[in-house]
């Protein structure tokens, strides 16, 4: 059976071309760059090259603002814990309730260390809550870290125009943002679209390059700690012996994203319209999540009343198709997605929403064939739902009010 | 994670979503016993429904000959649904001795369920006891009498401890008896007690303490052994100028606003709101016409900030948001 992958917020394929590129590296060109013999500065100037190729598609930065890290999460590590390590006269730091475990996570490591910490919430459309965020900003304020768009949702903070609030507020505030899901699906240029921002993480597993790199840019004069101690790598700001084939695969995934994003990201919102008009109008009882704001164009959340999400995954699986679910039952805890719950979707919403990530190689035959498939499988499990009234094809009446109930 | 199902588990799941000859979804009108468990917000619910073939004299030798269910939940729970409605119909029980069908019951008809998706099975043991519950008021049968004790969700009212899922100590308790669970992860896959924000595990009162009055017989533990609560947020504001207080200071931007920018930019067909006043930094945004502007950051820095530096305080700077 054929995949159709449509889970590409989670994780990508990686691209032949990336692959290829990663091949000598493992081969013949597997020297430490650190070492004095000719064969070793090959592998030392394929990780520069890349460096340079990453700092060019971030907008033509410095290439000694590209820190190469293992993945997104030790870059998001390392910027707020670096970032509180080298400021130590402030403490208190700002984020958002919808963010990824791997900011949400550590800030709350960091609140247990006495450093305090404004979680700044989203309204129904997963629109940050502005005043909210200018009332947290104190001359105590040590770090901003917010993301640049949210995995689940695919809604984009506008962090444009909130780095320049923190930064016009009290330039000695740092700005981080988790840029996970936008680098190389949206275009990001940190001289002129984001001078603002001090620091910037994101991996390349979401970008078609392999799982284990990351990266952080940090802005030329920004004090930040080293995370991992050892060794005189990455200028001393992040020890260990670089993992070259993987920094030479994100740099030819980045490069790769950069020369046809605009393509991309025009074909693949048109198959992210077709997938969502085709569900809205073939089943009953939807609600798009996030469908009100700015939204990555590879990304739909959509929602399936009175059903459950992980009894779809299920049987899209059997067809082979794949996407991932807020639902409790999938979270690997019993706990349903915090960002829909931060943004106030009803539970019966949250338990039964779906979410399908694009990428650069999906087909619109396999939008079709999900557009094919899906109302059926919705259809099964609602004729087991007690909340379901199949003679009307519509939910029970004493249902509809648990929809806003909760 | 994956599914770590069972074949049985998958087949039955499959097997009632295309609502196969032999499943069991559905609904009996009129039934002889109607129990419901769970809710919409805990991510599973079962309504379920029996019929029986009643006896002339004695109510108690009623036997259960169909079993329907419908059920809002995940691939588990719903094969947990089907797997007890066809332990019933099979097993020709009264209603009375179908009270012996455990959560365990279940788990091996499913051949087996990943601990986390205990819950559901126990969903089903306890959608079955709520329905008998309920026959046993329709036909008049008095269950204390004859030595069961069933615990209907109406005398299980008590201190919610799991605020999440809405679980009471009566019930926790309970439940850590008969299912024989010691740990709190135990408890969560089972009953789903603390299984999402984790607030109840070690405060006073709460699962662990639950756990060691049942199989240790100790007292709660102290207050402030938990793990640390988090600091107050420190919130210091900008100081206001001397001459003002905070109060004086943004109702004075406020007027300065109203009489001498908001009437220029109306005539334009925009406004401007105020959103923030931080010290001497003034937070506010264009509106209407002046929103959609591309000249708006500049109207805001030449024209408001200058106007209220003048009027105000020099040291006034204004962020648009």
């Amino acid at each position: 059976m054929d995949i159709i992958y449509l889970d590409n917020n989670a994780t990508t394929r990686i691209a032949p071309e990336v692959y290829e590129a990663m091949i000598p590296f493992f081969t013949d060109d597997y020297f430490n760059p650190s070492s004095m013999y000719e064969p070793a500065r090959r592998t030392g100037q394929a990780v520069e090259a890349a460096r340079r190729t990453i700092a060019d598609c971030l907008g033509g930065t410095a290439p000694g603002e590209i820190l190469f890290t293992g993945c997104a999460t030790e870059s998001n590590n390392t910027a707020i814990r670096g970032a509180a390590r080298a400021n130590p006269n402030r403490r208190h730091i700002i984020t958002t309730t919808v963010e990824h475990p791997a900011v949400l996570e550590v800030c709350r490591e960091m609140e247990r260390s006495g450093h305090p910490v404004a979680y700044v919430g989203v309204d129904r459309d997963g629109q940050i809550d502005l005043p909210g965020f200018i009332r947290a900003l104190t001359p105590e304020t040590l770090l901003v870290s917010i993301m640049h768009a949210n995995n689940e949702t695919g809604l984009v903070f506008p962090i444009e125009r909130l780095s320049r609030i923190v930064k016009e507020t009290d330039p000695g505030i740092l700005f981080h943002t988790d840029a996970t899901q936008t680098v190389g699906k949206l275009p990001i240029d940190m001289v002129r679209g984001l001078p603002y921002v001090d620091l910037l993480s994101f991996s390349g597993h979401k970008l078609h390059a392999p799982k284990g790199i990351g990266a952080l840019y940090l802005r030329r004069g920004t004090r930040c700690r080293p995370f991992l101690l050892g060794g005189h790598q990455e200028s001393g700001r992040r020890g260990g012996t670089e993992n070259v084939p993987y920094i030479v695969g994100l740099g030819r995934a980045l490069g790769l994203a950069t020369e046809t994003a605009h393509e991309d990201e025009a074909r693949i919102g048109r198959l992210r319209d077709r997938l969502e008009r085709g569900l809205v109008e073939r089943i009953p009882s939807v609600e798009v999540n996030g469908g009100g704001g700015v939204r990555l164009p590879n990304t739909l959340n959509i929602s399936f009343h009175y059903i459950e999400g992980e009894g779809m995954l299920f049987q899209l699986s059997e067809y082979g198709i794949c996407a991932s679910s807020g639902s409790a039952c999938t979270s690997g805890s019993l706990e349903p997605s915090h960002v829909l719950r931060a943004m106030k979707v009803p539970f019966t919403a949250v338990h039964g929403s779906v979410r399908f990530s694009l990428s650069r190689y999906t087909t619109e035959a396999e939008i079709d064939r999900v557009l094919e498939v899906f109302p059926g499988i919705v259809a099964n499990l609602r004729t087991l739902s007690p909340y379901w009234d199949n003679a009307r094809n519509a939910p029970r009446p004493d249902a509809v009010g648990m929809i806003e109930s909760h | 994670m994956g599914w770590e199902y069972s074949e049985k588990t998958k087949q039955l799941f499959m097997d009632a979503v295309h609502g196969k000859p032999g499943t069991h979804l559905g609904e009996i009108e009129n039934p002889d016993g109607l129990g419901e468990h769970g809710s919409i917000a805990c991510g599973d619910a079962m309504r379920f429904t029996f019929r029986v073939r009643r006896h002339p004299s004695d109510p108690t030798l009623d036997v259960i000959t169909e079993a329907r269910y419908l059920t809002f939940g995940c691939t588990s729970a719903i094969a947990a649904s089907e797997a007890l409605c066809d332990i019933i119909e099979k097993g020709e029980y009264t209603p009375i001795s179908a009270l012996q069908i455990q959560n365990s019951d279940i788990v091996t008809y499913l051949e087996g369920l990943p601990e986390q998706k205990i819950h559901c099975s126990v969903m089903g043991a306890e959608a079955l006891e709520a329905a008998v519950f309920n026959w046993a008021q329709r036909r008049g049968v008095d269950l204390k009498a004859l030595g069961i004790d069933l615990h209907d969700q109406e005398t299980e009212e008590g201190r919610v401890v799991c605020k999440c899922f809405s679980l009471t100590e009566p019930y926790i308790l309970r439940k850590i008896k008969e299912l024989n669970l010691r740990t709190i992860p135990q408890i969560t896959s089972a009953i789903k007690a603390g299984g999402a924000c984790g607030s109840c595990h070690h405060v006073p009162g709460g699962l662990q303490d639950l756990l060691d009055r049942v199989w240790q017989g100790k007292l709660p533990a102290a207050a402030g052994s938990a793990a640390g609560s988090p600091l107050p947020l420190v919130s210091i504001d900008a100081p206001a100028p001397a001459d003002f207080s905070p109060y004086q200071f943004s109702k004075k931007v406020e007027k300065v606003v109203d009489e001498y920018i908001r009437p220029s930019l109306k005539m334009d067909g925009g406004d401007v709101e105020i959103v923030d006043i931080k010290g001497t930094m003034v937070y506010c945004r264009l509106k209407g016409a002046c929103a959609n502007c591309a000249g708006a950051a500049q109207t805001l820095k030449m024209m408001v900030e200058r106007i209220l530096k003048e009027q105000v305080d020099e040291r006034i700077r204004v962020i648009e948001v």
